[in-house]
């Protein structure tokens, strides 16, 4: 026991010098770091206002080398550019989800932030990237600079692409019924879709050439391009597809679409596409 | 001895040893600076704004995106402590000044960063590159986010954030701002004129010898090509061109005798550039109306060869783009005193017929049926030529309609006479090859006008 002891003694000793003599180190003291808020402009305050507070989603105009694809000439939007492009997008898909899905919807679910290129994406092959959806967390706009808000045509393109990345991250929320979609036009989805034909495409069951890339991007834009276009002009589209296979398939399609909007989210989907066409009007119109 | 002995003998020596040695500091390294690399950044970043903001017109930048195929495009840059910058550029015809936000960012290394659109994002546009180039989707190679290189005197040295190409911010005078459009008229001369002579080369003289070079410019990159003309010298001088008031600035530079020449001064008299260095040692890009190298082709011409016809057919030759702005102004002249919906659809100078005469034909069609020619004339000559010069002359003779010895004279039609008068030229004409795609052809080039008519080759 007296050894014990001792040696109880001498490791307190040991513990005790051994603290004492490395307590000369540095503590940290202030951050050399500078984090000062940059000064907030008007455009500043209106996203704040329009986007950050409501929806917690943030837009960003000014370059950033880090959220953009650096192998390619982009260039950022002219300031004049911005509201613009960021009130047609708040109008025709934030509004419109928020009226028909409630005001939550979009808050809970959604990109965290909005990023704005001024220039066109070109493809190698000739065509053009319209926007980018980086896993459910950022979606990347193109052509900002190019946006007439009065030409109904180029107005819809450009949501198209906000539409088609939101459905993708409504899947990952709440997968849709893959089985029962697979069923419907089985054979004929393929990597090289760039290289299709539209109306051959239409007549096997397909909205457009990309949703043959496969299932998710087939409900994407068969969902995206329901939404983007009127009652008026979707059944135009039925109508003119000359092979009745494909028109039924598509019908099918689009049964199944509205059913997943109901059973998962409670949604109307022709009530959402009906309000987002009423959004195009007034923003094309004003 | 006793274990227990040994084992306090142990506990002791390990205390001691990391008594010693927990707190030594030796294992530190040498720090290479004295400040830590927050500190360093930090104060790079204020450094480099305070400098952007010190300069009371602003800046100016010739800003060469790859000078190994485009030129220089200038920027002028006015910064202010709210983050906003003004800016203008002779990108193109637009040079007034607009406004939009610039900011100092970590990249790689602090860098001056563009952040919304204005003049500099032109070079950047994967939708507009320069036509006839295989630049689609590069756009101009641009960059708009510069990183810092530290200063040279009052200059801001940067390089691009992707090419890594050297861009020089240089103090901006008033002046600069008021010039600009100047630039674009520099291009003119740069470009040339159509009533310059007919051929351009850069001229290096290094002291000692002097070097020719075939030269040409393309407008749409900005960029200049001159090749040797010295027999087996495959030596090229490539130039970026960036333009200013009074000439242009080339990069890379001309090396000439050790020398590295990059500001050539327009003279407006000959038309020329001139970069000078030291001791005799110049670079100089001008014009001559003689060819850079001449060939022993006009002895096709002469009495001795064989029946050689050439041509200039409407539908054949025209668009060759050997034929100068001279001889087309000219011919469209002479169609048009000819008389309304007269065409000339032939040009053709025959030279050494069987019967001893060399003539020049003209055929005469309607525009509205050019396939069948209404009229011809004659105009006879006789040929001299010159050996030392490698020229022929076509001395003047008569006119007929039709050619036949009995044929009668007629007086010289007026409306062919200015025209005429460039290949009866007393001071002689140029004759050589020239190349073209799917058959032969020749030029006939004034020694003293930038007249020169393509020719197709019948033999």
């Amino acid at each position: 026991m007296k050894i014990l002891k001792q040696y109880k003694a001498i490791l307190f000793v040991a513990g005790v010098l051994t603290f004492a003599a490395c307590a000369h180190e540095d503590q940290p003291g202030e951050s050399q770091l500078d984090y000062s808020q940059p000064q907030k402009t008007a455009l500043d305050n209106w996203i704040t206002t329009n986007y950050l507070v409501p929806y917690n989603i943030n837009a960003q105009y000014k370059w950033n080398q880090n959220t953009v694809d650096n192998n390619r000439f982009l260039f950022p939007p002219m300031i004049s550019s911005v509201q613009p492009a960021l009130d047609v997008v708040k109008q025709i898909w934030l509004d419109s989800y928020s009226k028909i899905g409630g005001a939550d919807f979009v808050k809970k679910i959604a990109p965290r932030e909005i990023v704005l290129v001024g220039g066109v994406n070109s493809n190698t092959n000739g065509t053009r990237t319209l926007g980018i959806a980086d896993s459910g967390q950022r979606i990347t706009l193109f052509e900002v600079d190019y946006l007439d808000k009065t030409n109904r045509f180029n107005v819809t393109e450009f949501i198209h692409t906000i539409q088609h990345e939101y459905v993708h991250i409504l899947n990952q929320n709440k997968p849709f019924d893959e089985q029962a979609w697979q069923k419907i036009s089985p054979g004929d989805y393929t990597g090289t879709w760039h290289l299709e034909e539209l109306e051959d495409s239409r007549n096997l069951g397909f909205v457009t050439n990309y949703a043959r890339n496969n299932i998710i991007e087939d409900f994407a834009e068969t969902a995206s391009t329901i939404l983007t276009s009127s009652k008026a002009e979707y059944a135009m589209l039925l109508a003119s597809i000359t092979e009745e296979s494909g028109r039924q398939k598509l019908k099918q399609k689009e049964a199944l679409v509205v059913q997943y909007y109901k059973d998962a989210f409670n949604i109307d989907f022709y009530a959402l596409r009906d309000q987002a066409e009423k959004n195009t009007n007034n923003v094309v119109n004003n | 001895m006793k274990l227990k002995n040994i084992f306090k003998y142990l506990m002791v020596a390990f205390l001691a040893i990391h008594l010693l040695g927990s707190c030594a500091s030796d294992t530190e390294a040498e720090p290479k600076f004295d400040k830590t690399p927050v500190e360093r950044l930090n104060e790079q970043k204020s450094e480099l704004n305070t400098a952007l903001l010190s300069s009371e017109f602003g800046w100016k930048a010739v800003y060469f995106t790859d000078d190994t195929q485009l030129g220089g495009y200038t920027h002028l840059f006015k910064f202010s402590a709210d983050g906003k910058v003004q800016m203008a550029s002779d990108f193109d015809d637009d040079t007034k000044t607009y406004q939009s936000t610039y900011n100092i960012v970590l990249g790689s290394t602090v860098s001056l960063l563009f952040d919304t659109y204005n003049r500099i994002h032109l070079l950047s546009d994967s939708n507009s590159f320069p036509p006839g180039t295989a630049l689609q989707g590069k756009g101009y190679l641009g960059d708009f986010q510069f990183l810092y290189y530290g200063r040279e005197n009052e200059d801001i040295l940067f390089k691009s954030n992707r090419l890594v190409r050297d861009i020089r911010f240089v103090k901006a005078t008033a002046q600069d701002w008021a010039d600009l459009p100047k630039n674009l008229d520099m291009e003119q001369n740069v470009i040339g004129g159509d009533n310059r002579p007919l051929f351009r080369l850069l001229e290096t003289n290094d002291g000692k010898a002097t070097h020719i070079y075939e030269f040409s410019f393309n407008a749409a990159t900005r960029f200049a090509i001159s090749k040797s003309i010295d027999a087996g010298s495959s030596d090229v001088i490539d130039m970026g061109v960036g333009y200013n008031p009074t000439g242009i600035v080339v990069s890379p530079a001309v090396e000439v005798g050790g020398q590295k020449l990059t500001n050539f001064v327009y003279n407006d008299t000959d038309g020329s550039f001139k970069a000078t260095g030291t001791n005799g040692v110049s670079a100089t890009i001008k014009y001559s109306s003689k060819p850079l190298v001449l060939t022993d082709e006009y002895k096709l011409l002469l009495p001795g060869s064989a029946n050689n016809v050439y041509a200039y057919i409407y539908n054949y030759t025209k668009p060759e783009p050997a034929n100068s702005a001279l001889f087309l102004t000219l011919l469209a002249n002479a169609e048009a005193l000819a008389g309304t919906g007269v065409m000339i659809q032939r040009i053709q100078p025959w030279f050494n017929n069987p019967d001893g005469t060399s003539y020049i034909e003209y055929r005469f069609a309607a525009v509205s049926n050019p396939a069948v020619v209404i009229a011809r004339r004659y105009h006879y000559f006789t040929i001299q030529s010159n050996a030392t010069n490698k020229t022929v002359t076509l001395v003047p003779g008569v006119w007929k309609s039709t050619a036949t010895a009995a044929a009668p004279v007629i007086a010289t039609p007026s409306f062919l006479k200015a025209l005429d008068d460039e290949f009866m030229n007393p001071q002689g004409l140029y004759f050589a090859k020239t190349p073209v795609t799917g058959y032969t052809a020749y030029t006939f080039t004034s020694t003293t006008t930038p007249f020169r008519m393509v020719a197709y080759s019948f033999q």
